[in-house]
């Protein structure tokens, strides 16, 4: 977490892999803690005979996601769905990951408070 | 014939059929089973379920594809060319697009498809884990011989010379 209400999200992208803009979605669960998610950053732009214009990732992308209405240490559960491919020509189906956010208890001064970050690993 | 000698060849037929038996095992067991892929019955485009058994007899080609995966998109063409060329001896392509109807219907007219393009979720892809797919990757393309078994299998794109060697040799 970048500060209580605040979870930086990290997509580290392996080489020769890239992940599509379009289909990186985020929940929290419970849906209660009013997750926001920004804008994604800006990916590599493709324009694809198909479907036009296409945004990609690959290296790392970092999102930071908004926990408008979290209770202090309360337990949330942040799903991140992603999909890709692989530059030999292989497409993965979407795949979810789940990471278990704990919010820091109110009593934790500021400044103080341990900043876990999570990072998912594609 | 003596009594000795007669269970002598008893006991040699027994072992004979033990390891006819024991070898058509472990043949089995190196020959992706084919069964569940044919037991597949899928909506084509206009909504009409298709069984894929009714295409036994054929080379059968299934294809495993959507329209969101590159790789797959770029491939095709050579299958529309192999389906054109090859159909009248016998090769029938199939395509397992796991997709959405919309953009598949959308994507076979741009194609001209000339072969049935199939509508499933990723739980069919099921079938695809035995075969040789176990990360349910796309493309991912199965020929199957006249009696509905396994000659080849290719995760990735197929490459034109490679289809047409392998579908040749079974027509």
């Amino acid at each position: 977490m970048v500060d209580p209400r605040t979870v930086e999200a990290r997509f580290n992208i392996a080489d020769g892999y890239y992940l599509y803009r379009d289909k990186i979605h985020f929940a929290a669960e419970p849906a209660t803690a009013g997750l926001s998610v920004p804008t994604l950053p800006a990916g590599i732009v493709k324009e694809d005979a198909f479907f036009g214009h296409v945004e990609t990732y690959r290296g790392s992308v970092v999102v930071n996601l908004a926990l408008t209405s979290v209770k202090p240490g309360e337990q949330v559960v942040i799903a991140a769905e992603s999909q890709g491919c692989a530059d030999i020509g292989l497409c993965y189906p979407p795949t979810i990951q789940r990471v278990a956010v704990p919010i820091p208890e109110a009593s934790i001064v500021p400044g103080k408070a341990e900043q876990a970050k999570k990072s998912w690993f594609q | 014939m003596t009594r000795s000698r007669r269970t002598l060849l008893f006991a040699l037929a027994g072992l004979m059929a033990l390891v006819a038996g024991v070898g058509l095992a472990l043949w089995d067991r190196h020959t992706p089973d084919a069964r569940a892929l044919l037991a597949l019955s899928l909506p084509d485009t206009t909504g009409e379920q298709q069984p894929l058994k009714q295409w036994q007899g054929k080379v059968l080609v299934v294809n495993f594809w959507a329209t969101w995966c590159g790789p797959c998109r770029d491939e095709m063409p050579e299958f529309v060319r192999a389906q054109r060329e090859l159909g009248p001896d016998g090769l029938q392509v199939v395509g397992i697009a796991i997709d959405q109807r919309d953009k598949v219907v959308s994507f076979a007219k741009e194609l001209d498809l000339n072969y049935p393009a199939l509508i499933a979720g990723y739980e069919t892809m099921d079938v695809a884990k035995p075969l040789g797919d176990a990360l349910l990757g796309l493309p991912f393309t199965v020929v199957l011989d006249r009696r509905g078994h396994v000659a080849h299998t290719q995760l990735g794109p197929m490459k034109p010379a490679q289809l047409r060697t392998i579908v040749r040799r079974l027509l």
